[in-house]
This record gives structure tokens, C-alpha cells and sequence, in this order.
């Protein structure tokens, strides 16, 4: 039963682990080397990745017995529609990692990027091993190794601040992954059965009841978290804003996304197994989403700091993808599981070009930056770019998804949710027109923006990239959509409502 | 008292002990804990694995993907103090043990000779526990964590009484890397002989007990060595 | 054991894990914070573990002088697994302390927040 690119899928998540605990010593001598290394490891991963992904496209979801043991035994790794993220996911870290390897000389000494780049391909395997396991108790382990590694990338680049936010993001994280961790020996203590699959058919023996609810109610929190919706983000405007550009690329637009992918595995086990009305839990849903949206954007318009309005911008971003999963109609679940992918590619953009505006010119607020348009045209650019896609215009990848949110949302009934899309991206609207106010149409105050270069090509090439990739899916949007299209009709008649 | 504080906890609190009162007792021979895969677990650990401690079985064959991760977590904790900056702003060194070796000449904290005297005399024993609970963790409690943890603490102990430079000095710098991925080195390795042999990512090969064995027992090793270096390392990169 | 009809071994382990939350909201010390976290994770280990066990179980150890019936293995093997991540995340933690402690030369919360 395990044929084809499925032979590949446990090299996968286990090559970017292995390449991590091999960088000190290819790096031992060299320590520049590792960024290198990490970039080779990582372009591997994704060419095995691209083989999972056409086997699917091929075949349908398939799954692998890590072991040879029969389920639910054994582990079982499960590539479906959803999975099917990493390859993108790690398309993206190839193209981060490049700019990081200039980036890296403001933020520390060479010796110690043997260990940062060993973190930031830990990080993408535990994501790889997060979106295919089949298994709850694997996927707290692959949660840990992500959520770990995140807390020291955030701490890597600065002293004090930085180590205080990443520490609130650790106890916070951490007291998540315990919920999550409560939850599955809750499931395990009602079915005997950590298998997704099988604690599904077993749930369905057990029925209902309270145990069942608060088990689905700890994971629900527990993503909540790590997904940063409004009432529990407080971790992440600081960590996201003072991590290194790269690292804020990372996190923003895919480590927050680990709450997202998690709370589709659960909907598919629970309503697999049919023993809870989610329909209160999907209006919830819509109402924190909704929440999410405005007060992600309210917050944004007061902040000065670029990379502090980007991390708010997170956060009302989040809340367009759980409003479309809590609506539950067709168009709008569709959107969101296409804006997980849309916005880590525009959100990498926007963290990217700030990256090298801070490298260039080590100013990082709106008023100190006014003008840099003229001296760094590419980058600013690029950044136009990205913020006319995160508000949702037309001819970029953004309008894509946000229109399909807003459809569903009318679809379902609830158009009042629709008109909250638009309200929250009229905020949004607003305060991107500032930024790009201020870097085109100002005056420079500053005497280092008057003199600074556009970046090395090492670290505009990826922005480049990144931003035409931006409108090339504004374009060819529907390719994304008609992909994750199968999985979402399969699951949908289970979904609540 | 925090009022505020008090409240979130009992918020928390009731839907908890709403979750835990509603499940089948523990205790009963037909709780589903007892009813479920445990059951061939039980059954047919011991001849499926090779395995007489069952925890074990299940820690290394049947579910040895989560323990491969869990060493690699283990791992990612070590990356994460070595990728953080060092000491203050002001003085990048680390400041309390730079103080130490300007005033004393080496990086040892003064320690009383009783203590000194009594962790030299039982370094060797422990090393002698930490060994046993490695090479019988497959018939009695024990395995490679646990052998690991003792390892550590030796090498703790040793570095507070003879100054941490010392004991580093035990393990060469070019053996580092590899003894600190031991761990996960192992695994990987055992995972691709295992696909080789069975054709399965981890597989064990159930009908050959010595291969199952040796396997086994290399992964413990590894681990107890990974484990253990990287322990003895969060220490000593914590304390200066 | 039961009490009043409620399974009172599952009731303590939510109040272990509700004394290490309050632990870590209210106090402002950063390693007592730690501290509570780490009540947290020592509740829900005993949880795991408590709910594996059997009445009269034998560890699931087969060699001679243990017998049926067992306590199950599984919720062993996790504990394990979760003490490891329990560490690393302490080790973390704690070098972020260390950090914090450097650099602003206090580790009380409410010392922290009335800095510049």
C-alpha cells in the first residue's frame, strides 16, 4: 500500500531534523556555512515535497505506517488536501533563508549562526511533521518542537526586550500545549486510541457527553492561542515585532498558522466521529473572528513602528481565516484555507522588504522612514505591493481569498459577518495608505534615509520575488482554490451547520 | 490575593473538573484505556518487539516516531541557549564567571572539601547506576532518559567541584556535534536500516530478535549519550 | 478513588493544575512563574499516568514475579515523552531568565514594566 512519492513522506519531515542536528558540524569550521546548508537541506525538502504533492494530485490522500505497524497501532502520516501546505511552506522558507544570510550581520556574531539556522530548520520540519501526522499524541510532539524553536528565534536578535517577549510567549505557548496535551490524554482516557482515525470510530461508540465537549473545548482554546485570535493575542504583537525580520516572516506568516491547520484535524476527527453540535461553536467562531478582524486592524493604525502594524495586521488576518471556517458555507471555508497559503506569501513579503528598509537605514518607524521611497525604489515597491494585496484589491493574490470569505458570508446568511469583512478592511486600507504615504508622497526627515542604497541583491531578490508571486496569484488565483476545493466539499457535510 | 487572577483560575478550573469526573473510571479492568491498542500491546509486545518492559516497546517500536521527535526536542532546546546572546549588553563575557577566574585565577566556585571530597568518591558508582539502568531498561524500569539524566548529573556535580572548564575538556571539540545529535543521529540511522531491512521507515524486523535487540539497544545508547551531553551542556552554557 | 461519587484522583490532579496557574498569573517573580508552569505540567503528567493504571495492576514489566492484570503502557511511554518536553521547555525558559537578569539586572515583573 505504500508506494510512489508515499515512501517519501517520513524523509520528509525527518530531513530538516537531521539537517539541524548536522549544522554545527558542517559549520564547525566556517560558521557562514550554515546558512548555505540550511538553504541546500531545505530545497531538498522541497523537492520531496513537490513529490508528495504531484502523488496526491495523482492519487488522492494516501498514508504511511511509520514502523510497518497496522493502524492504529503504529503512527500513521496522513497527506491529504490540507498537507498539502508544506510545499508551499517550504517554497517560502527557501526563499526566506537567502535573505537572511546578509541580514544576520547587524543581528549577531558568526559564531552563533550555526545554532539559528539549526532552529529555523527545526522549525520547518516540526511544521512539515505538524500538517501530515495522523496521530494526536505526534502532533503535541511536533507542536513542542515548533513551538520551542519559535520562542528562542524571537530572542535571537536582541537582548532584554527581546528575551521578555519571548518569554511571555513561552509561558503562554507552553500553558497552550499543556490544553492541548490535556485534551489527548482526555480523548485517550475516553477511547484508549491516540489515531486520529480511530478515535474517531471509537467516539462514535462513546457518544457524547461532557468529557467529549471539554476535550474538543481544550484543543478549541488551545489553537485559539496559537493562532493569536483577539481575546488571547497578547504574545504576539512584541515577539512578532522584535524577532529578526526573517524570523518575523517565519512566524507571522506560518508558525501561527500551526493553530489553524490543527483546528481542521480536530473538526475532522470530531465530526467524523458526529457526537457534538458544532453549530454554537462555529458561530463562536464567526464572533471572535469577526472581533479579531477589527481589533487586529484598530490596534494596527495607531502603531508607528512598521513591524509592530504588521504583527497587528496578523492578527486581523487570523480572524478573516477562522471567520471563514466558523461560516461553514462552501466559498467561505474555501477562501480561508486558501488565505492560510495567500497571506503567509504576502505577509513574507511585507516582513521581508521592512526587513531590509530596517537593515539599510536602522530605522524601523513610519515617521523616521518618511521619503525612503526615493532611495530605495525596488523595496518600497515591493511593499506597495504587498499592502495593496493584505487589503484585498483586485489584481493580487489577497482579493482572491477575501472575496470568497465575503461570498460565503452572504452565502450562509450571515451578511452582517460580510459587512465586517469590508468594515475591517477599510481599516486595514487605512492604515496601509499612511505607510505608503509616508515612504512616497513625504518629505525625508532623516539624514540616513536621504543617504541610504537600495539592499544588497542577496536580500532584494527574495522581495522581488516574493511580491511578483504576489500578483502572479492575483492572476492565477484559481488554481489554489480548485485545489483545496475536493477536500473542503468532502468535509463540509459534517461541519455544524 | 489577586482577585482577578483567582477568578481566571476557577474559570478554568470548573470546565476541567467537569471534563475529569465525566470519565470512565480509571481504576476499572473495562476502561477504554484498558479495552483499547493497549490491549496487543500486552498480548503481543513481548514477541512483536523483543522487548520484556513494555513501556519500552512502546517507546522505541511502536511509537518510536514520537520518541525520535522527542529527542529531537530535547535537541532543539540545546540550538535555542546556544543561539541566544550571551551576558549583558555591557560586558558580552558573562559576567559572573569572567568575575570568578579574574579573582581566583580558574572558573571554580569554592566548594567546602566534604563536598568536593564526596562527589569525586561517588562519581564512579554513579556512572556504574546510570550504566545498569541503561543495558537492563528492557527488562526492568529504566532505559536511555533515565541513564541520561544521571550521566548529566555527574557531569554537574563534577563541573561545580572541579570548574565546568574542566569537564568540558572531557569531551574534544571535534567530537561535539556529533555526541550532542547522538540522539537523533542514532535514530535516523536506525530508521533508514530499518527501512532497508523491512521496507518500512522504522521498521524493526519482528521475526529476527537479535537485529530487533541490537537496534534497540543502539538507539538507548544513543540516546543516553545525546541525552546526557546535551543535559550536562544546558548547564554549562546556563551558568556562563 | 471515588467521593461523594466523583472520581477524586482526577479532581486533585485539576487542582495541582490549577495551584500552578495561579502560580503563574499572579506571582511576578519570573522564575515562580516558571515554577507554577512547571505544577502545571507535573498535573497533567499525573493525570496521564492515572489514568492508566488498573485496580491490582502489576507494572507492564513481563518478566517472572509480575502478573496480570497490567497497567497500560501507553500513558507511560507518553509521560516520558512529555517529562523530555517539560525540560527543554524549562532550559528555555530558564535562559531567558538568565537574559533578562543580565540585562535589566531584575527578574520581577512588576520591576520590568516600570522601566523605560
Amino acid at each position: 500500500m505504500n508506494a510512489g512519492w508515499a515512501e517519501a513522506l517520513p524523509w520528509t519531515i525527518v530531513l530538516p531534523m537531521v539537517g539541524a542536528v548536522l549544522t554545527p558540524a558542517v559549520a564547525a569550521r566556517r560558521p557562514r556555512l550554515a546558512g548555505t546548508w540550511a538553504w541546500g537541506v531545505l530545497l531538498v525538502a522541497s523537492a520531496l515535497a513537490s513529490g508528495l504533492v504531484y502523488q496526491l494530485a495523482t492519487t488522492g490522500p494516501f498514508s504511511y505506517d511509520v514502523g510497518g505497524w497496522a493502524q492504529p497501532y503504529g503512527i500513521e502520516l496522513r497527506f491529504d488536501h490540507f498537507s498539502a501546505w508544506v510545499l508551499p511552506l517550504l517554497l517560502l522558507f527557501v526563499v526566506i533563508v537567502p535573505f537572511s544570510w546578509r541580514y544576520l550581520d547587524h543581528v549577531m556574531p558568526d559564531e552563533r549562526r550555526p545554532a539559528f539556522y539549526a532552529l529555523l530548520l527545526l522549525n520547518a520540519g516540526g511544521m512539515i511533521g505538524f500538517c501530515v501526522t495522523g496521530d494526536f499524541f505526534n502532533l503535541f510532539v511536533f507542536t513542542e518542537v515548533v513551538s520551542l524553536s519559535s520562542y528562542a528565534l524571537v530572542a535571537v536578535g536582541g537582548r532584554g526586550l527581546a528575551a521578555f517577549a519571548a518569554l511571555k510567549y513561552l509561558f503562554i505557548g507552553a500553558v497552550s500545549s499543556l490544553l492541548m496535551l490535556f485534551a489527548t490524554a482526555q480523548l485517550f482516557a475516553l477511547t484508549g486510541s491516540l489515531n486520529m482515525a480511530d478515535v474517531a470510530g471509537r467516539l462514535a461508540d462513546v457518544g457524547g457527553g461532557p468529557a467529549v465537549m471539554v476535550a474538543f473545548a481544550a484543543y478549541a482554546v488551545s489553537f485559539m492561542v496559537k493562532t493569536a485570535m483577539f481575546p488571547v493575542h497578547v504574545w504576539l504583537p512584541d515577539a512578532h515585532a522584535i524577532a529578526p525580520s526573517p524570523v518575523s516572516a517565519v512566524l507571522s506568516g506560518m508558525v501561527v498558522k500551526i493553530g489553524i491547520i490543527g483546528m481542521l484535524r480536530v473538526y475532522q476527527v470530531f465530526f467524523a466521529a458526529d457526537v457534538l453540535e458544532l453549530g454554537a461553536f462555529n458561530q463562536t467562531l464567526v464572533w471572535f473572528g469577526a472581533i479579531s478582524i477589527v481589533m487586529g486592524a484598530f490596534f494596527a493604525i495607531f502603531q508607528d513602528d512598521i513591524k509592530l502594524m504588521l504583527a497587528y495586521s496578523t492578527i486581523s488576518n487570523i480572524g478573516y481565516i477562522v471567520l471563514g471556517l466558523g461560516l461553514a458555507s462552501p466559498y467561505a471555508v474555501i477562501g480561508a484555507s486558501v488565505h492560510v497559503f495567500n497571506h503567509a506569501l504576502i505577509k513574507a513579503t511585507l516582513f521581508l522588504a521592512a526587513g531590509a528598509i530596517i537593515h539599510q537605514t536602522g530605522l524601523r518607524t513610519l515617521s523616521d522612514l518618511r521619503g525612503i521611497a526615493r532611495r530605495m525604489p525596488q523595496t518600497s515597491a515591493a511593499m506597495a505591493v504587498g499592502a495593496v494585496s493584505i487589503v484585498g484589491l483586485p489584481p493580487t493574490a489577497g482579493f482572491v481569498c477575501k472575496w470568497y470569505i465575503a461570498l460565503g458570508a452572504f452565502e450562509s446568511g450571515q451578511a452582517p459577518f460580510g459587512f465586517a469583512l469590508v468594515f475591517g478592511a477599510l481599516f486595514i486600507f487605512i492604515y496601509y495608505v499612511r505607510m505608503l504615504n509616508a515612504f512616497y508622497f513625504q518629505e525625508p526627515v532623516h539624514d540616513v534615509v536621504i543617504e541610504a542604497n537600495e539592499a544588497p541583491w542577496s536580500m532584494r531578490a527574495p522581495v522581488i520575488v516574493l511580491a511578483t508571486l504576489c500578483l502572479v496569484l492575483g492572476v492565477l488565483g484559481g488554481i489554489p482554490l480548485s485545489f483545496v476545493e475536493p477536500a473542503v466539499l468532502e468535509l463540509l457535510p459534517f461541519w455544524g451547520n | 490575593m489577586k482577585p482577578w487572577s483567582l477568578l481566571l483560575v476557577l474559570l478554568v478550573a470548573l470546565p476541567l473538573v467537569v471534563g475529569v469526573v465525566n470519565l470512565p473510571p480509571h481504576d476499572a479492568p473495562d476502561a477504554p484505556i484498558h479495552t483499547g491498542v493497549g490491549v496487543r500491546y500486552l498480548a503481543r509486545g513481548v514477541e512483536e518487539t523483543g522487548n520484556k518492559n513494555l513501556v519500552t516497546a512502546v517507546l522505541l517500536n511502536y511509537r518510536g516516531f514520537d520518541t525520535f521527535f522527542e529527542v529531537v526536542v530535547i535537541f532543539t532546546a540545546l540550538a535555542a541557549v546556544l543561539a541566544l546572546p550571551r551576558g549583558s549588553a555591557a560586558d558580552p563575557g558573562g559576567a559572573p564567571a569572567a568575575a570568578a577566574k579574574a579573582a581566583n585565577g580558574s572558573d571554580i566556585v569554592p566548594v567546602s572539601p566534604v563536598v568536593s571530597y564526596v562527589v569525586r568518591l561517588m562519581a564512579p558508582f554513579m556512572a556504574m547506576f546510570a550504566l545498569a539502568m541503561l543495558f537492563r531498561g528492557h527488562v526492568t524500569p529504566g532505559g536511555g532518559f533515565q541513564a541520561a539524566a544521571v550521566f548529566a548529573a555527574i557531569f554537574i556535580a563534577l563541573g561545580l567541584v572541579l570548574g565546568p572548564t574542566r569537564v568540558a575538556e572531557l569531551v574534544p571539540d571535534d567530537w561535539r556535534p556529533w555526541l550532542q545529535g547522538a540522539a537523533p543521529l542514532a535514530f535516523a540511522l536506525i530508521a533508514a536500516i530499518g527501512w532497508r531491512l523491512t521496507g518500512a521507515f522504522l521498521g524493526f524486523p519482528t521475526d529476527d530478535h537479535t537485529a530487533q535487540e541490537a537496534m534497540g539497544l543502539f538507539l538507548e545508547v544513543g540516546i543516553a549519550l545525546g541525552g546526557g551531553v546535551i543535559l550536562a551542556r544546558l548547564f554549562v552554557e546556563m551558568e556562563t | 478513588m471515588l467521593l461523594f461519587g466523583l472520581d477524586l484522583d482526577y479532581v486533585l490532579v485539576v487542582v495541582l493544575f490549577c495551584v500552578g496557574l495561579y502560580m503563574l498569573v499572579s506571582k511576578s517573580n519570573l522564575l515562580k512563574k516558571l515554577l507554577g508552569l512547571n505544577v502545571m505540567e507535573t498535573a497533567v503528567f499525573a493525570f496521564i499516568v492515572t489514568s492508566g493504571m488498573i485496580e491490582g495492576g502489576d507494572p507492564p514489566i513481563l518478566v517472572a514475579g509480575t502478573a496480570a492484570p497490567y497497567a497500560s503502557p501507553i500513558p507511560q511511554a507518553m509521560v516520558l515523552t512529555g517529562i523530555v518536553v517539560a525540560v527543554s521547555v524549562t532550559a528555555v525558559a530558564l535562559a531567558l531568565i538568565v537574559q533578562i537578569h543580565a540585562h535589566f539586572g531584575t527578574i520581577e515583573v512588576d520591576e520590568l514594566k516600570e522601566l523605560p
